[in-house]
């Protein structure tokens, strides 16, 4: 194999799978990158057998066809740091050659036929969604996902399409976040649960800027996704996720305007008086104020009062204020909208054109 | 100089008791209560009475009765909600009065306390001048009286505090210790349960100056030698337990060494839900959760291995352990591989009482932890009257045969 690459178009081609490769693992080859040169260019593929991922680099100048395996975090750390505009990699005597500008350099490359193939996946369904849309709806979600362990499999995002919405939904247990997108598409329902990572490693991927298509297909157990000539294709978490609809309120017995910014702000400070053994400030809406309490035992209290526009009878009602800064930092909108009922069940906030959020209330206040 | 010893020697334990604790800080706080009935409970269908004032004992109502019952003994009684943070701040200024005294006070709940004073009489005086200066100083912080016994033993003094409520205060000097206890019943007998009571009632021993005046070889034979060790040594007034500050455990594990290697998935979840059961259970006890949860496991021959992670909701129960114990243990050891030790420490432990708790969107009714947590405490009433093995849940399958 012998290649000549445009220098960036390889380091954002490697850096697509360059994150993939396990750590630590008991195969170590799969800490490797697959690099395939055909006459129609350069690919990439990594997988950690949960989920694989394979990009493409068109700027690139195939003398000899050939795959070779080069070690991810050396590699990636070594194109990171070249400079010059052309790169050339080639296969030699079991080793990869690097050579850029005046520098060489050979790093160790296994068989490449020890390599895993790339998995070989039929869609059951497939979807098209903006790149970019996809990426919001993700940021609004996948801050709620579980980090810790939970009872439910809910430490992926739920990707739900139905009647021509896709729906977004992350939760832990205690909040639930939820985005949607219309899309033109009469696809029977689909739903998968997707590993947080897989789409963290699809954000990365993609830029934020990106105005290709990005196309999601529903399989049994897997899912791929595909934008422009990167694919990514992952294992899905076992598809136990809750009810989720039925925790959403419906109906509420009060229901609250409060400008964005300004209780971000009075929340942010309030908070910090909060214990750190229990994070809780307590809302009580009366009239058209909102009065926010915190309290720590061996630090202080804190009270803040703002104006709201409530209609209702109001009420108190207490949260984890981290929770509900989560949510208000990706919020789109200037004003708020919150439907309360009492202190023991979920408020619902309405916190963009197609995203909703649904918080569950501290008790014993 | 004999004397100066002797006096050493001689403990000196009070037992201080805050009196009808739930419902006198109701009344206190709220005038209007005073004088009447106040029931303090669980409301619901299925609540039970956790206190009851003097004047709603005279209708038949006490701790633990079912809710509905005290209902039908005493219609016209106030019913009410606990404030389990209002009786808290209150139980930490007494437990601060009692800090004043002697920094050996192992509180055994909110509202009553274990205080070794034997050092402190220099200062403050004899045992029955520092118990009254307790009972002074609880009445002028909180407006709530405590009853105290004083004794030479923890057994003593606690049967002391509650001969004479309210505002009891009874001391028993050493060497009158079995004299004072004899005309009581057995019941009061700390570890004689109704299984045993009947056991000793059987024999004839009604009070427990019967059960001290008995041989120690008849009592052996009939209710065997551990037992009788320690009912005729209670009923004599005898009980070394020492007054143990409040430790506050940082942890609480559990561990099994194998005495053959385990490789069996089965063998081994039976294993960890023992542990898990053993943990949740002295979690109950020592009235804590847990934030963190960790598995220790050891591959033959010696490489050990942790894992552990956060929980979202502090734990006691032993589903709640055990859901997060597998996951762990699915993660820490490779399929297949032989394990040589087991164990699971809950870590990171806040104090179950009064704290606030974050609700969950999708907890049913049947996880809903006040009512899981009113089962397992019935549980573990079951297992300290009748051991261990009485009784275990379904879903933890059988016991370990042992």
């Amino acid at each position: 194999m012998k290649t000549l690459c445009d220098r960036q178009e390889l380091q954002d081609a490697f850096a697509v799978v360059s994150g993939i490769p396990p750590l630590k693992s008991t195969k170590p080859i799969l800490q490797n990158v697959l690099m395939r040169a055909a006459d129609d260019g350069v690919t990439f593929f990594a997988t950690d057998n949960e989920m694989s991922a394979r990009s493409a680099l068109s700027s690139v100048k195939v003398s000899e066809p050939g795959v070779i395996l080069l070690p991810a975090k050396e590699a990636a750390a070594l194109l990171r740091e070249l400079g010059d505009k052309t790169v050339a990699i080639q296969a030699k005597d079991g080793r990869c050659r690097i050579e850029c500008g005046g520098g060489a350099f050979d790093l160790l490359s296994p068989d490449a036929s020890e390599f895993p193939t790339e998995p070989s996946f039929t869609p059951e369904v497939e979807v098209e969604v903006a790149a970019k849309v996809f990426q919001a709806m993700q940021r609004m979600t996948s801050f709620a996902v579980a980090r810790e362990e939970t009872r439910y499999a809910i430490n992926g995002l739920l990707l739900d399409f139905v009647d021509g919405c896709l729906r977004m939904v992350g939760t832990d247990g205690r909040r639930l976040a939820l985005a949607y997108a219309n899309l033109p598409s009469n696809a029977q329902r689909a739903r998968a649960v997707v590993p947080l990572r897989a789409l963290q490693t699809l954000a990365k991927a993609v830029p934020g800027d990106n105005d290709e298509t990005l196309r999601i297909g529903f399989g049994k157990n897997q899912m791929r996704f595909t934008v422009g000539s990167i694919q990514l294709i992952s294992q899905l978490l076992e598809n136990r996720f809750p009810e989720y609809e039925q925790v959403i309120p419906k109906a509420a017995e009060s229901t609250i305007e409060i400008d964005r910014v300004e209780l971000e702000r009075n929340l942010r400070r309030v908070a910090i008086l909060a214990s750190d053994d229990v994070r809780m400030v307590r809302f009580k809406f009366s009239g058209n104020e909102l009065e926010m309490t915190a309290e720590s035992s061996n630090v202080g209290k804190a009270r803040q009062t703002m104006t709201v526009d409530m209609k209702g009878k109001g009420g108190s009602i207490a949260f984890n204020p981290d929770f509900l800064i989560d949510a208000l930092k990706v919020c789109e909108l200037d004003v708020v909208r919150m439907d309360m009922t009492d202190g023991s069940i979920p408020a619902k906030f309405t916190l963009g054109e197609s995203y909703c959020y649904v918080l569950m209330p501290i008790s014993g206040t | 100089m004999r004397a100066t010893l002797r006096r050493v020697s001689v403990r000196s334990i009070l037992h201080a008791d805050m009196d009808a604790f739930f419902a006198a800080v109701e009344q206190r706080d709220d005038p209007t209560l005073r004088g009447k009935p106040v029931i303090v409970g669980g409301l619901s269908r299925r609540g039970v009475v956790s206190t009851a004032s003097y004047e709603a004992r005279r209708f038949g109502v006490h701790s633990a009765m079912p809710t509905a019952r005290a209902r039908a003994l005493c219609p016209l009684g106030v019913f009410l909600p606990p404030r389990m943070e209002a009786y808290a701040a209150v139980s930490a200024t007494v437990q601060a009065i009692f800090g004043r005294f002697t920094p050996l006070v192992e509180p055994l709940s909110l509202d009553e306390a274990f205080l070794d004073v034997t050092a402190s009489r220099a200062l403050f005086g004899e045992g029955r001048a520092i118990a009254a200066r307790i009972q002074r100083e609880v009445r002028d912080a909180t407006a709530l009286s405590v009853s105290v016994g004083v004794a030479p033993c923890k057994f003593v003094a606690k049967v002391a505090s509650d001969l004479r409520k309210p505002g009891g205060l009874v001391v028993v000097e050493p060497g009158d210790e079995a004299a004072f206890l004899a005309p009581l019943p057995v019941a009061r007998l700390w570890g004689a349960g109704p299984v045993m009571q009947r056991r000793l009632d059987a024999l004839g021993l009604r009070t427990i100056g019967d059960l001290a005046a008995t041989s120690l070889e008849s009592l052996t034979a009939a209710i065997g030698a551990a037992a009788a060790d320690h009912f005729f040594a209670l009923a004599r007034g005898v009980d070394p337990r020492e007054v143990v500050p409040d430790r506050d455990p940082l942890s609480i594990g559990r561990e099994t060494t194998f005495q053959d290697d385990l490789v069996d998935d089965e063998a081994i979840d039976r294993v960890l839900r023992n542990l898990c059961e053993s943990v949740a259970q002295r979690l109950r006890a020592e009235a804590k959760c847990a934030r963190v949860v960790r598995v220790k496991l050891r591959f033959p021959p010696f490489l050990t291995h942790g894992c552990q992670t956060r929980v979202p909701a502090a734990l006691d129960d032993e589903l709640g352990l055990l859901r997060v114990a597998r996951t762990l243990l699915a993660k820490g050891r490779p399929t297949g591989r032989p394990l040589r030790l087991l164990g699971v420490t809950a870590a990171e432990l806040e104090n179950r009482s009064a704290s606030p708790r974050q609700l969950g969107l999708f907890d049913s009714p049947s996880e809903d932890p006040a009512r899981v947590r009113r089962l397992t405490r019935a549980m573990d009433e079951l297992r300290e009257r009748f051991g261990d093995r009485v009784i275990r849940r379904g879903a933890l399958g059988d016991a370990p045969d042992d």
